[in-house]
């Protein structure tokens, strides 16, 4: 029962600066939803402002069906890991655990039982006697977490809660984050800066930019049909590639051109897409396609929709478990993923197979996914 | 060549440090002299002051200047030495810096942890008390004290005092809670806690160095205050400030200046004794604020 709902909600701060826009984002019971979105653009006060902390200037905040908008933080029933971590600084950790379990007046027994297992939990048993300017970032950030996990609420919020541990700590962490989610079928709303976070955790997503809601869905769609320029860029590592394409009728079909550094010319058949893209016909679009949808070997789509692609090798980077080579298409640099055993060095010939069926197209002003 | 040069450097530089230690101690007698003479005369006889000069070690060391400071110098009419008012003094100044350190630590954590509209403004007119003399509000609060039927109290001294201290100790507070992160308040919010929990167990845990500071400064300031004492208090109700100074005017014979110098010792030792007990922590917390965890 804590589903929320966020609606047509903004925040001004000090009658002038509007750092949330409108934000419209519903999740139901149980669903784990992540923030994303450049810096400074309003993620830490979306999340204060379900929690609370901040009053909202506009919009109602439902949590479990319940208009939550005017109410204190400690009705609100949240739990919440801070960015700043925000431990405090006059107890140890083991204080810093139980106060709010202390505060809500938990018998002393559960207390203790539930602090030694948030400690189990965050590999943190053997500092639960030090006070927080004694540990590092990293064990920081895991009290902080083990501060919300000692409590069972409606709602969890993490703000960026992972961003200070080292890689392998990381992994893990994520993963008990994951199996928590499965276990407490808490609802929870997540702030990351992390691709890989952002995917494996999410049932949904929300891209924030300017305090903008970009696009709010599930992670495929998310990845496969971003809604603009700015969501493609964004999610993906290594981004996107954005390629201005002119749209032509070649043979009665609609064509888009892609021409190499050597003049090659190559048509892309735009199959159905056509319908949609036929009042750009004369018109530049752009073609935006992952690299891993071009690669040496077939993707196991329609071969209809692939087209092999001949060209130079620029910059070469292995990473792997495959080589990014760069190739230059309508005058910009295109990332292609390709399999480490295929040798390839700057400046030899290249040829890759280019996967248009899960290509898409933005229109060059609006920046807005056409089709 | 090197060694030479070499030699002329440490030559040199202990020329140096020897003029400057010169210098320091010069103006550690300087300053200590005045003490010195104070203590030494305090010592003395009547009769050694008079064959003396000011800074002769006393012939005889007798502390009857002291005993006759403390329980029989002739302060104005009476004649009972400084000690009644030595503890008007205490009396003042405990309550007086408790509760004004206390009023400011709240007031600083409103200003700086549940601001409201318009708690910028207040804090700039609350600014302004440190600024007003003592002077301007002489009238104006005899008035008040009338009203309220403390005049000639203690009591009626102790909130003068913190009503003039106020402005200080929020100054203080303010500045000491702005550095502290409101992440802390809006944690201890959501752990349940509400306004005077997160004040007693999150904010005061941590404000040592600046309570430190406060009551240090307050009492200081107290201590050492003789115009209110001297007009909204009376006879029975004086601070030993007002007492040196009618002690010293009694003029009935001769100026006993071993008694009056062992009653300014008495009226200042406190102060001085806060200073050497807290100035280390003085010191720290003063730059506290820069220093945040
Ligand atoms: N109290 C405030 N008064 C005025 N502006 C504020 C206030 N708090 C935040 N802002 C502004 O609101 C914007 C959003 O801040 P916010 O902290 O939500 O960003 P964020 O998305 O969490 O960024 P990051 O990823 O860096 O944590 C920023 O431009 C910030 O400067
Ligand atoms: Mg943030």
């Amino acid at each position: 029962m804590a589903a929320l709902d966020i609606e047509h909600v903004r925040k001004v701060f000090g009658g002038k600066t509007e750092v949330l826009k409108d934000i419209n984002i519903s999740i139901d019971d149980g669903e784990f939803l992540i923030l994303v979105g450049p810096s400074g653009c309003g993620k830490s006060t979306l999340l204060n402002s379900i929690a609370g902390l901040e009053d909202i200037t506009d919009g109602v905040i439902r949590i479990g069906g319940q208009d939550v908008s005017r109410k204190s933080p400690k009705d609100r029933d949240i739990a919440m890991v801070f960015q700043s971590y925000a431990l405090y600084p006059s107890m140890n950790v083991r204080q810093n655990i139980s106060f709010g379990l202390e505060i809500r007046k938990i018998p002393k027994e559960e207390i203790n039982t539930e602090v030694d297992r948030v400690a189990k939990l965050l590999q943190i048993e053997h500092l639960l006697d030090r006070k927080p300017s004694q540990l590092s970032g990293g064990q920081r950030q895991r009290v902080a977490m083990g501060r919300a996990l000692a409590r069972k609420p409606a709602i969890y919020l993490f703000d960026e809660p992972l961003s200070n541990l080292d890689a392998k700590l990381r992994v893990e962490m994520r993963t008990e984050i994951k199996k928590l989610h499965q276990n407490l079928g808490t609802t929870i709303v997540y702030v990351t800066h992390d691709q890989i976070e952002a995917m494996t955790l999410a049932d949904r997503i929300a891209v924030m930019k300017d305090g903008i809601l970009q696009q709010f869905g599930s992670p495929q769609e998310i990845y496969d049909e971003p809604n603009n320029i700015f969501v493609a860029g964004f999610m993906g590592s290594p981004s996107m590639n954005f390629v201005p394409t002119p749209v032509q009728k070649e043979g009665g079909m609609l064509v888009a051109k892609l021409t190499t550094l050597e003049g090659t010319t190559f048509s892309l058949p735009l199959g159905d897409r056509g319908n949609v893209l036929g009042k750009y016909e004369g018109k530049q679009v752009i073609l935006g396609v992952r690299p891993e949808r071009i690669s040496n070997v077939s993707a196991d789509g329609n071969p209809e929709d692939s087209i092999v692609l001949k060209s130079k090798a620029g910059v070469v980077e292995p990473t792997g478990p495959d080589t990014l080579v760069h190739m230059n298409l309508n005058g910009i640099e295109v990332n292609c993923r390709v399999d480490p055993d295929y040798k390839v060095k700057t400046g030899d010939p290249l040829e890759v197979i280019m996967d248009l069926s899960k290509a898409v197209f933005f229109d060059k002003d609006t920046e807005a996914r056409i089709v | 060549m090197v060694n030479t040069h070499m030699a002329q450097r440490d030559w040199r530089y202990y020329l140096n440090r020897g003029i400057i230690h010169f210098i320091l101690l010069f103006a550690v007698l300087f300053y200590l002299l005045p003490l010195i003479v104070m203590v030494f005369t305090s010592f003395k006889t009547m009769d050694d002051i008079r064959a003396g000069n000011l800074i002769s070690l006393p012939t005889e060391w007798v502390v009857d200047a002291w005993v006759k400071a403390w329980s029989s110098a002739c302060t104005g009419v009476k004649c009972e030495g400084v000690e009644g008012y030595f503890w008007n003094s205490v009396a003042i100044v405990v309550p007086a810096v408790l509760i004004s350190t206390a009023i400011g630590a709240l007031n600083g954590y409103v200003l700086t942890k549940w601001r409201f509209r318009g708690s910028e403004i207040f804090f700039g007119f609350l600014l302004f008390g440190c600024f007003i003399p003592f002077q301007v509000v002489l009238l104006p609060m005899a008035q008040t004290l009338g009203w309220l039927g403390l005049a000639n109290t203690t009591a009626g001294l102790v909130m003068v005092h913190v009503v003039y201290g106020m402005a200080f100790t929020t100054l203080f507070f303010r500045n000491f809670y702005v550095n502290i992160p409101d992440e802390l308040v809006k944690a201890a919010h959501l752990d349940g806690a509400g306004f005077f929990t997160i004040f007693w167990r999150i904010l005061l845990p941590i404000s040592g160095p600046i309570i430190v500071v406060t009551i240090i400064w307050q009492t200081t300031q107290i201590w050492n205050d003789f115009l209110f004492g001297v007009v909204y208090g009376s006879g029975e109700t004086q601070p030993i400030t007002v007492a040196l100074n009618n002690l010293v005017n009694t003029s009935t014979g001769v100026k006993e200046y071993n008694v009056h110098m062992a009653a300014a010792i008495i009226a200042g030792l406190p102060t001085l004794l806060v200073y050497v007990l807290a100035g280390k922590y003085f010191v720290r917390g003063l730059t506290a604020g820069s220093v945040k965890g």
